[in-house]
């Protein structure tokens, strides 16, 4: 079952949103200060032009899924360990949404409350669309998708008139090696685009739109940015103390009235879009898994997955010291594998392969065969060439 | 993987939902209710007595008729976490401050640091951002039982008060979030709002009596939590008390009580900011020809403050450009004259005009004098400065010092006044 282009754009816009509008700007604020909003943005300019480099490679796949497309362009070894570093970097993500869903549920809706009771059912939602498939995970973000834009705009209107535009000045105080390493440290909450490699050949390109994308793209990157605007706007010098910007910003509005309790019903839709969000990325480490391991069906890597889920989930309050594990040098270089090095390897193998192809089929390949590969035989050329 | 798939048809499934919502409902059942659990503060009240802390939490308890039950708790101890679980501890509840309005710090408390003792409400954002703090004096007991007196027999309820005022005669809105961000700009300065319980009987002081506790009832626990004892909403029967909200606003320096604004410091103060919008102007003296001697009240129904920070050469100039759109409330002559009845007459002439501007003007200079004077900033003239000429004013305060960068700014006003059509 394929997805549309329109759906992927959507699931595109849903992944560079949700996990950017919890602890991310506080977390930001430490490092970057008022410049946090520049590293966000910097970031999500570099994560909106792989999105473009990695369609090109899934328009390139000819209904290929990844595996064999990398197979093709770097060979069986090199296919199955980058397939293991996307199980990583799909496994840091799905940790730093279920954490993060469970701080926000805790902090934002009940004080007290058993974490299994929630994330029983909510691994066994996931568990069955992940199982389902990625058209489920796309039809599911399509019907929230807007509720989603339309509440964050509603709070950040809400709450617009209290930010300080001087919040932002002066700018570069302490220069732009600090935001740098900020960038790089927090790393692992970008590579929105990472989820797009395990979907080769599961996109119908058929009704493709031009313009879908890149609209989606600029939306999410302003969408982000008016909301950081608003957080850093309000909360000023002390938004390293604030957890979580959608909830924060929706709590700070001191307009008294019935309105505003429809603030609360945005902030309970985010945790189903961070729900959406873990069932997309499950889906995707389910896939690489199969992939790496060659496993024929989607049982074990779904129970692999979902116990994964669990344990993440299971460890509770204690997890202090893994938490910890998003911001180390390993996390943000799983990610620049995953989201930067290893599609653009990829990208680099296929017009090789296809480079050298194009030669083998040329006229006088025998002749290029002299010039450039003098060590392959002329029936490793004709086989190359689909000559008998 | 048939037999997987067979475990979930439609039918199935309703039965596999059916059973999630049993396992999570049967227990479920047989739990107290929240309100049974946990105690829902609406306000703190938090002083010193003598070394300890001392907190009083007024605790909604909702009844099944529909009036519901204030009452009051007290506790002391070495630290806040400490005193609220002795709180905790004594009725049988947990401390929810999800719903605390007010926070109220009293006058010994605020001669030490009152940081040390926020902290634990922030830290475990134990109450709302949006929770009002302010500053009290008097009896910490009396004052909680009299704010709460006030909201059971006059239906009148602090944090509104203060809400309606904050827009008239309060320099900046005073929550926790405020007072944080005060508190951690470099020049640590943060503003409360005062509320006075006084037997005596002031002008704009509410008649409350701190013993009509037939809405609260008493209990005080000490910081060990093993000697509670009953309650003591008795103890001043019949003493009437007054509480006084009329706009004084007290500024915190480094966590500290440093200076009492009084209102008309306050409403001088507010001339820079576009917190609060409204307010009253009054010029005597106005004669031409519509007025002879006349006194004339004014309402200011729109500020716009627009503050412009430049550098002449090494000296910083903070240009404030007032714009005020106003309205003739009163006006007050010994002899009125028939042009009073001329429905059409030009009341805002040139000469009150220039009176306001005068007005406003020495206003601006003297809150300008009282901030040099006491040398704190609470017309964040640091902030201004610092983001919008961040180069040249570090350089400035490395040539005067911190301490005495006040003194070397010069001040331009600019002050325009507009009739209210």
């Amino acid at each position: 079952m394929k997805i549309n282009y329109r759906q992927l754009s959507i699931l595109v816009f849903m992944s560079f949103v949700s996990l950017k509008l919890l602890a991310l700007p506080s977390l930001l604020y430490v490092d970057s200060g008022n410049m946090s909003w520049l590293v966000a943005l910097v970031l999500m300019i570099v994560d909106a032009l792989y999105v473009f480099l990695i369609l090109d490679l899934m328009k390139k796949c000819e209904e290929k899924n990844i595996l064999e497309f990398m197979k093709k362009c770097l060979g069986p070894v090199l296919s199955r360990v980058f397939l293991a570093i996307y199980i990583l970097k799909y496994a840091l993500v799905i940790a730093n949404i279920s954490k993060g869903l469970e701080f926000f549920v805790v902090e934002n809706f009940y004080n007290e409350f058993n974490w299994l009771v929630f994330i029983l059912p909510l691994m066994a939602l996931i568990g069955y669309m992940t199982y389902k498939g990625i058209r489920n995970i796309a039809r599911v973000s399509e019907m929230i998708n807007l509720a989603i834009v339309i509440g964050c705009l509603y709070i950040a209107f809400q709450s617009v008139g209290s930010a300080d535009p001087t919040a932002y000045i002066p700018m570069f105080k302490d220069g732009v090696v600090p935001l740098f390493e900020s960038g790089f440290k927090h790393l692992s909450w970008f590579g929105s685009a990472s989820f797009m490699m395990l979907l080769f050949g599961k996109v119908d390109f058929k009704e493709e739109k031009k313009w879908t994308m890149i609209k989606y793209l600029i939306f999410a990157i302003v969408l982000v940015q008016i909301m950081y605007y608003v957080f850093y706007g309000i909360f000023d010098n002390i938004s390293a103390t604030h957890n979580f910007c959608i909830s924060d910003i929706s709590q700070f509005s001191s307009q008294e009235s019935s309105i505003n309790e429809l603030s609360w019903l945005i902030v309970a839709l985010w945790v189903v879009a961070q729900a959406v969000q873990l069932a997309l990325y499950s889906y995707c480490m389910m896939q690489a898994i199969k992939f790496t391991f060659n496993i024929k069906n989607n049982t074990i890597p779904i129970i692999v997955v979902m116990v994964y889920v669990l344990i993440w989930s299971l460890v509770g309050e204690n997890t202090i010291g893994l938490e910890r594990l998003f911001f180390t040098p390993f996390a943000s270089i799983i990610t620049i594998l995953a989201q930067y090095v290893i599609p653009l390897v990829l990208y680099i193998g296929f017009y090789m392969q296809n480079r050298r192809k194009k030669i083998f089929k040329s006229k006088n390949f025998i002749k290029n065969r002299i010039e450039i590969a003098p060590n392959v035989s002329v029936n490793k050329f004709k086989m190359l060439r689909g000559e008998k | 993987m048939k037999k997987v798939k067979s475990l979930f048809t439609p039918k199935k499934l309703v039965i596999w939902i059916a059973i999630i919502l049993l396992f999570f409902t049967l227990p479920t059942i047989n739990k107290p209710a929240m309100s049974e659990t946990q105690a829902i503060v609406t306000m703190l009240c938090l002083d010193k007595d003598e070394d300890k802390i001392k907190a009083v939490v007024t605790v909604l308890s909702p009844g099944q008729d529909k009036q519901a039950k204030y009452e009051v708790f007290s506790a002391t101890g070495d630290t806040l976490a400490s005193t609220v679980d002795s709180i905790a501890l004594s009725i049988g509840k947990e401390m929810g401050f999800a719903q605390c309005e007010i926070m109220a710090i009293g006058e010994k408390l605020s001669e030490d640091n009152i940081m040390k003792t926020l902290d634990y409400m922030t830290r475990t954002k134990k109450v709302g951002t949006n929770a009002i703090l302010t500053y009290f004096e008097g009896d910490i007991e009396e004052f909680a039982k009299s704010i709460t007196t006030l909201a059971m027999e006059k239906s009148l309820k602090l944090e509104k008060i203060i809400n309606f005022d904050k827009e008239y005669i309060l320099a900046q809105d005073s929550n926790i979030e405020s007072f944080y961000k005060g508190f951690f700009s470099d020049v640590s300065i943060g503003i409360m709002p005062k509320i006075e319980l006084t037997g005596e009987q002031k002008s704009n002081a509410i008649e409350v009596s701190s013993s009509s506790g037939g809405s609260s009832s008493g209990g005080s626990s000490s910081s060990s939590g093993s000697a509670s004892s009953g309650g003591s909403q008795e103890g001043s029967s019949g003493e009437k008390k007054y509480i006084v909200t009329n706009g004084s606003t007290v500024v915190f320096k480094h966590g500290k009580k440093y200076y009492e604004l009084s209102p008309s410091e306050v409403q001088k103060v507010n001339l820079f900011t576009n917190s609060s919008d409204k307010g009253t102007l009054i010029v005597e003296g106005i004669t031409d020809h519509v007025y002879d001697n006349a006194k004339v009240v004014v309402d200011i129904l729109e500020k716009d403050s627009k503050i412009k920070v430049s550098f002449d050469g090494d000296t910083p100039v903070y240009s404030v450009d007032v714009n005020l759109i106003v309205f003739i409330d009163e006006v007050i002559q010994d002899e009125p004259t028939d042009k009073f009845l001329i429905r059409h007459q030009d009341f805002f002439t040139d000469a009150l005009v220039e009176k306001l501007k005068e007005k406003v003007l020495s206003n601006l200079n003297e809150a300008v004098e009282l901030c040099k004077s006491e040398n704190m900033d609470i017309i964040n003239l640091y902030k201004a400065f610092n983001r919008k000429q961040y180069k040249n004013f570090r350089a400035y305060l490395e040539r005067v010092g911190i301490d005495n960068y006040l003194q070397g700014v010069r001040f331009d006003f600019n002050v325009e006044i507009n009739n209210e059509y």
